[in-house]
This record gives structure tokens, sequence and C-alpha cells, in this order.
């Protein structure tokens, strides 16, 4: 059984090395999880976001990062549900919980 | 122990060294994510082979 | 049970108040948690970051800093880049945090 990926994206640079990484690890069978904080979450923007969220197994933004970043939190980024604008709490549970941690 | 630093751009100085001591006396491997078109199947290998991965700046 | 070791590291100065907040989340989810601002010398913090390191260093957490200004004006730990090194060692997660 594949181990599970957890990723912690803070850099608004990433998003392609992202959507890469969660391809290749559910190619292998893996469980992912992406957390997107600070000005990462700008990237819930992209047009290719959507499809990481049908991808990986949980996508979610920290929806304090995201309002700081001029976001109202009413605008659901698409791809993502309102439960999914969630804390840092998130990011803990990729490190609880996850095989493998990646921070890009 | 075995460490894979993945680094999004050349290494500078600072990174250089932190890897040198945090590497020191463990098993390591590397991967540039800063490549033309970057293996990411070959990437999420070295992720689970690895105890830990830390992806530098 | 093993509790986990997390160390951020913030070189560009639009990253750090943040990434502080992020090393929070953590510490009260039962993580040791630091954060180290790296050649970047940052404003004086507002109360409400000054009050999140308090927070940070009540559950034995705590922010480090390279740069001797950042020592003087917010009262972080000094800390050579050798000596974050050996630290990291202890690590077990390591988070070069945003961008450079």
């Amino acid at each position: 059984m594949a181990k599970s990926l957890g990723i912690f994206v803070s850099s608004p640079e990433n998003l392609q090395h992202v959507i890469g990484i969660t391809k290749a690890a559910k190619a292998k069978g893996s469980n992912v999880k992406v957390f997107f904080t600070w000005k990462a979450t700008t990237l819930s923007k992209d047009p290719a976001f959507k499809s990481l969220c049908e991808m990986a197994d949980d996508v979610s933004i920290c929806v304090d990062s995201y309002k700081k970043q001029g976001f109202s939190i009413d605008d659901v980024p698409e791809g993502l549900t309102p439960k999914k604008m969630a804390t840092q709490a998130q990011h803990g549970i990729i490190i609880e919980d996850f095989d493998c941690y990646l921070s890009l | 122990m075995k460490i894979l630093n993945v680094y999004q751009s050349e290494p500078d100085e600072t990174v250089q060294k932190l890897v040198q001591i945090v590497t020191r006396d463990r098993e390591q491997d590397s991967f540039d994510l800063h490549a033309e078109n970057p293996d990411y199947d070959t990437l999420v290998d070295k992720i689970f082979a690895a105890d830990q991965t830390i992806c530098w700046w | 049970m093993e509790y986990k070791k997390v160390c951020f590291m913030y070189r560009h100065k639009d990253y750090a108040i943040d990434g502080i907040r992020s090393a929070l989340g953590l510490a009260v989810e039962n993580m040791y948690s630091y954060g180290v601002v790296m050649d970047t010398e940052i404003d004086e913090l507002d109360e409400l970051t000054q009050e999140s390191i308090e927070m940070l260093r009540d559950m034995e957490g705590d922010v480090y800093s390279t740069v001797p200004a950042n020592v003087e004006k917010n009262g972080f730990e000094a800390i050579t880049i050798e000596e974050l090194g050996e630290k990291l060692r202890e690590m077990t997660h390591i988070i070069p945090y945003g961008i450079k």
C-alpha cells in the first residue's frame, strides 16, 4: 500500500509542482492532502486549482490568509466548499496523520 | 535516518551550510525541482523512500 | 506519544509575520514549534504578533533570528546559522517557508 502524502503550500509560485506531485502520487495509489496558507491562498484563483481539487483526496486553504489577501470569505474558490476554508489545524493534521510531508 | 533535500533553486551558501549540518552522518538524497520539466514520478518515489523531506527555497 | 518538533524558516520579510502565526498554529496542536527569521530585517512587530510570540513561548516554542537588528528590535532569540543547523537535526519537520 502506498504511503500517504501531505503537502503544505506557502509559496505562491508552486502550483504546477503541487499538481505534478499530486498527480504522480495519486498514480501510485497514495492518499494526498494539500493545505494552502498565506500568499499561496491566491493560487485558489488559478484556473488549474479546480483540477487539483478533483485529483487530490483533500484540499483546503487557510481562510484567514485568504481574507488577508483581499478576498471575501463568501467568495469560495471553484473546487472548494465553505468547509474547506479552514484553519492552521489542517497543517497539524498533515503533520500528525500523514506518512510523508512536503512543504512547497 | 534518510534525508531528501529538494531544491527549488540553486542552493546558496546558507542552504548549503544547513544541508551539510543536517545531513552530517546521515544517509541523503536530493532532487532538483528547478530543473526543466522535473520528473515528479521520481520525486514521489524519493519522498516515499526518505524518512524526512526538506524542500529548500 | 512522541511529540512532533517543527521549525519554520523565513527569508522574506513579507512572509515572516504570517509564518510566525503558522508556527503558533502548530504549537496549539501540541507540537514543539519554532520560527527563525533569516537574512532579512523586519519591522517592529505589532502588539498582536508580540502576543502570538508570547503564547508560542508559553507552549515551549520560540522565535529566533540570525539578524542582530531583529533580536534587538523584536526580542527574538539570537541564533547563528551553525546553531540553527544543529537545531534542525532535532526536528521531525523542517519548513523553509514562503519564498526567499
